[in-house]
């Protein structure tokens, strides 16, 4: 590469504006379709561009969507997941990298061992587990007889409060803070939590906006458990599914510029968040590659 | 692998510890002791309900029957939902294992081949981190924008039947040709993930010591040479964990199917989760679906572990 | 944990009632307050979700709860390839609706997992008297009835009469030969090979247009899908082999192309003929204007003159959910929505309904008041079929075996199978499905 510096790299520069190209252009689509008027999108030969800029179809996936309730459930959701997210993560992070105590490596071992189960094996018993939630929804202790969690916005955010690579990348990070601040502290009579919120989580802040971020990106795009779960109650539908609901109860030939409008709206949040803060999720990404 | 955090330090031996008497010291540890508990108790209660007791009913109902809705009825058939699975007639392991592994596959070498490929050119552009956003921007896309995407640039008159009718080519009904569906999918599963794969195979390649390339060019060796000798090599554990992640990802993966296809046309789409979730959520056969999602954690496992070993016999041979 | 209390409450905003629930472990969300003097809310969960359909369903339910205190209905709706997943995932979170309207075909499947709940004497009597057999025998697992038969489908075949005409063919065809040698005349392409008429329409584009058609030439043929105890699959049999060989010859010949969407391709004039149900006259109506007129229905042809006539009919009941905490009111809501006679003609309330979107129902009477004359004569075709149609099968496995059935359909339609390949398979993976003990 220092090398070659006086050569321009002509066909590193083709390979990778064509891929970016490839990687870019369905945004595009997404974006010119969701202007397409009435019967336009799908119409031959393809045409890349609107006739018209209609902004029509953003106002039909207003009118459509009950937008309010989805996005106040998808916010809710993911403040939540995200919030215990650090919160546990920093917390047994903390203990697993500076406290001394019996089984800690033990309980490390396992925190590691959580990541290694797939998802889709928890998929149906964490649905009985909300279903038969003791004493919630009208269950009984046994957690019979109810609708147990599944009718509150805790079930999109149950199986997802804690998160074994979180508490592994915040553990990474604490084993650095030089033990000699801790003992300091410690010396001057700070007790653990003390210790804890004064002195760890500022040292630990970048790791935490990273996970925070990884967390929240994951937490938004959610779909196939937030489709479980609002289809066994409407109320705590996310946007993501509200949108792939969409689908059905539109106007045929303008049903694909609507939805695509509607995922403009949806996906916009998230990708502005990530353009701003993208050095941190990317290092995120990165760091998942320790595991 | 990755040098963005600092090392990991050798644990010191209890030295760290005030050596202010053994009374104080076993105060301390007791403390500390009492303290971390507390601190992992959110943590460890989690696990326990969301993870060990899942893990126990979902290896219950594997052997049972169940309808799903009076936990009284579940009745033990031992391994009965098993046998089902792989007796014949069954649509389990053909075609629904077969495409859950194919697309795995599909998608593993797709992305490992052209992040690879990106990232080794990435490396000697300007403006690096532009590049790396664009190739990330689907990693941060719902999937349900994804598939929805694609879904349409892959219908008649959508874009990618316009560039090859502008190209001179016929049409191809991408998604409703049952040839044709299986491969559609996986290249969008690709072209989803491969943002991620080339971050990371970045970040190996900064790894690299320059010396390295430095010496062999003056050696003489050209750049493919150099690629294939001693970035390849030198990038192998990235790449393992591209691999095991994107296969681990490929296996269980069923929300770009589902919002895509729902596994058709036919069964030409059809993967064990997907499975797994109709027979729990569709037909009210959640001991089936109980028994699908065990037999597909065992091929996860099974083609983890020889990916790993795979790497490590490499390793040795190198 | 916090109890789901805001939910709760936000279900009965949303009703209009007085929502102080005080107790969230005590009520399921559907059930009203609970309270003793508030009115029962029981819910109606279909498929009426949208559009005509929904107003349809709303309106007599408006009716109901403007002229019942104690008693009221709420509507909830789902788009149909959602209801059974939606019936399934509500009844295991517990929140099954107190009243359902699943697709027929789920009945065995909703009855073995102790969805629905068996029709009270009187009811099941009133329903085996009201409608037509295959009806009752839709809405009913081992004789016994569990709910009131609503929408029925049968399927014949439609034609664009415009299309046979321009090809010299007579008229509508009657057997299977006449119906290749028409299908095979009407086709017609442009000089690159492009279908321009497709005569015979095979869509894999959803499971009315491949299983729904292909069920109702087997029957035609004298066939059936299911073995009569409901424990295998009849469709490996002489019938079922000559409905795939005709079909097979049809795609191999040219005059079916099954990548097309005959939804679409029928209302502009690009397909001659197709086989489907009822319910498609009240669409093409709008989306055909005056082209409408070229449009014609006869019962599905038959192998041979002289063949018996048969064809399929499914349809939809509604029922009550075990579930429920109020069936005697529940039952009596469907009674008065389905048996009780209003008006000036002297009809049912769902009769009136179905009519009124372009569908039927069971009840033979009704039909004739509500079509007798003037209506759309198209109709009469499906009304007929209701004397001699055979009902989709509804036995456990039903929904996963139609499944199956598709699957091997398009198969053999895009050459991935053979004939004897795609009976061979369809039976070896239907039996696995059907034949397994519960």
């Amino acid at each position: 590469m220092i090398r070659r510096r006086h050569r321009f790299p002509w066909v590193s520069y083709l390979l990778v504006v064509s891929g970016a190209v490839l990687m870019v252009v369905p945004f595009l689509d997404m974006v010119m379709t969701s202007f397409k008027g009435p019967g336009e999108s799908g119409r031959l030969p393809y045409r890349f561009l609107p006739q018209a800029f209609d902004f029509s179809n953003y106002r039909a996936a207003l009118d459509q969507l009950d937008l309010p309730l989805l996005f106040r459930n998808s916010v809710a959701a993911t403040a939540l997941i995200t919030g215990s997210v650090l919160l546990t993560s920093s917390l047994a992070g903390y203990a697993l990298a500076k406290l001394r105590f019996r089984g800690r490596d033990l309980v490390f071992r396992l925190v590691l061992a959580t990541m290694m189960f797939p998802p889709f094996l928890f998929f149906i018993p964490h649905f009985l587990i909300l279903v038969h939630w003791p004493l919630a929804g009208g269950n009984d202790v046994l957690g019979r007889g109810g609708a147990g969690l599944t009718v509150s916005i805790v079930a999109l955010t149950m199986p997802f409060l804690v998160n074994g690579f979180g508490i592994f990348l915040v553990r990474q990070f604490v084993i650095a803070v030089p033990d000699e601040i801790l003992e300091a502290a410690r010396l001057d009579g700070a007790g653990e939590f003390t210790l804890w919120w004064r002195v760890v989580l500022p040292q630990t802040k970048p790791v935490l906006v990273t996970l925070a971020l990884l967390t929240f990106v994951d937490a938004w795009n959610e779909y196939i458990w937030a489709l479980l779960v609002s289809t066994a109650d409407p109320d705590v539908m996310t946007l993501p599914v509200g949108i792939q609901l969409l689908q059905d109860y539109v106007d045929p030939t303008r049903t694909m510029p609507v939805v695509m409008a509607a995922l403009v709206l949806s996906i916009l949040p998230v990708l502005v968040l990530f353009l701003l803060l993208q050095k941190h999720y990317l290092r995120g990404v990165m760091l998942s590659g320790l595991k | 692998m990755v040098n963005t955090l600092a090392p990991e330090r050798a644990e010191r031996p209890a030295s760290r510890l005030r050596p202010s008497g053994p009374v104080l010291a076993a105060r301390a540890r007791r403390r500390q002791t009492v303290v971390g508990y507390l601190f992992l108790a959110p943590a460890l209660l989690f696990f326990a309900v969301f993870l060990v007791l899942p893990l126990g009913f979902a290896l219950l109902l594997s052997v049972s029957r169940w309808t799903g809705f009076d936990l009284g009825d579940i009745r033990p058939v031992g391994t009965d939902n098993f046998t089902a699975l792989f007796a014949a007639g069954s649509t389990f392991l053909t075609p629904v294992l077969t495409n859950t592994v194919l697309f795995a596959l599909g998608t593993v070498v797709i992305a490992l081949a052209g992040s690879v490929l990106v990232a080794t050119c990435i490396d000697r552009l300007r403006f690096q981190g532009l590049w790396r956003t664009l190739y990330f921007l689907p990693m941060v896309t719902t999937v349900v924008a994804v598939g929805n995407v694609w879904k349409y640039m892959y219908e008649p008159g959508g874009l990618v039947d316009g560039v090859l009718n502008a190209l001179g080519l016929g049409s191809v009904a991408f998604l409703q040709d049952p040839h044709t569906a299986l491969p559609a999918v996986v290249v969008v599963q690709a072209w989803a993930s491969v943002g991620s794969a080339v971050l990371v195979l970045t970040a190996g390649l900064k790894s690299i010591p320059r010396s390295y390339h430095e010496a062999a060019a003056l050696d003489g060796a050209g750049p493919v040479t150099v690629f294939l000798r001693i970035t390849l090599p030198l990038l192998r554990p990235s790449l393992l964990f591209v691999c095991v992640t994107q296969f681990l990802t490929g296996l269980q993966s069923f929300a770009l199917i589902t919002v895509m296809t729902k596994g058709g046309p036919g069964d030409a789409t059809a993967v064990a989760a997907l499975e797994m979730y109709r027979q729990a959520f569709s037909y009210g056969d959640w001991g089936t679906a109980s028994a699908a999602a065990f037999v597909l954690f065992v091929v996860v496992l099974v083609i983890t572990l020889v990916q790993l070993w795979v790497f490590r016999r490499k390793g040795e041979d190198a | 944990m916090t109890r789901p209390a805001r939910g709760l409450n936000r279900r009965h905003f949303a009703l209009a009632l007085p929502s102080t629930l005080l107790t969230a472990g005590c009520a399921a969300p559907h059930r009203g307050t609970g309270r003793p003097g508030d009115p029962i809310v029981l819910t109606l969960l279909s498929h009426y979700s949208s559009g005509a359909l929904k107003k349809a369903l709303q309106d007599p339910v408006d009716e109901w709860n403007a002229t019942h205190d104690r008693v009221k209905v709420r509507n909830v709706a789902v788009e149909f390839t959602d209801l059974l997943t939606t019936f399934m995932v509500r009844q295991a979170a517990g929140q099954g609706a107190d009243i359902i309207q699943p697709y027929c075909l789920w009945t065995g499947q909703l009855v073995r997992a102790g969805v629905l709940r068996p029709a009270p004497p009187e009811h099941a009597e009133e329903i085996r008297r009201g409608y037509s057999a295959a009806a009752v025998g839709a809405a009913s697992v081992e004789n016994r009835v569990y709910g009131y038969p609503t929408e029925a489908q049968t399927y014949a075949l439609y034609y664009n009469a415009r299309l046979l005409r321009a090809a010299g063919v007579g008229g509508p065809p009657r057997t299977w030969p006449e119906l290749e040698a028409a299908a095979h005349r009407t086709t017609r392409r442009d000089r690159y090979g492009n279908t321009l008429v497709q005569g015979f329409g095979l869509s894999v584009y959803d499971d009315s247009t491949t299983v729904g058609q292909t069920l109702a030439l087997l029957n035609a043929a004298g066939g059936t899908f299911v073995s009569p105890d409901g424990r295998g699959t009849a469709i490996d049999s002489p019938a079922g082999r000559s409905v795939f060989e005709l079909e097979h010859r049809l795609v191999t010949g040219g005059a079916s192309a099954p990548g097309v969407n005959v939804y679409q391709a029928f209302p502009s004039g690009r397909v001659a003929m197709v086989i489907s149900a009822g319910w498609w006259t009240g669409s093409l109506k709008p989306l055909m204007g005056a082209d409408y007129r070229e449009v014609g229905v006869v019962p599905v042809p038959v192998p041979r003159a002289g063949d018996r006539p048969a064809t399929l009919s499914t349809g939809f009941l509604l029922g009550v959910n075990t579930a429920s905490e109020h069936p005697r009111e529940a039952w009596e809501f469907l009674r008065w929505l389905n048996a009780e006679r209003t008006g000036a003609r002297g009809v049912t309330r769902m009769s009136a309904l179905q009519v009124s979107v372009g569908s039927l129902t069971g009840r033979a009477d009704d039909m004739r008041a509500l079509l007798g004359r003037g209506g759309d004569p198209n109709l009469r075709p499906f009304l007929d079929a209701l004397a001699y149609a055979v009902p989709e099968p509804n036995v456990p496995g039903a929904q996963r075996a139609k499944t199956l059935l598709r699957a091997n359909i398009e198969a053999l339609w895009t050459g991935q199978q053979s004939v004897g390949e795609a009976l061979r398979t369809t039976r070896r993976q239907v039996d696995q499905e059907v034949a397994r003990p519960w």
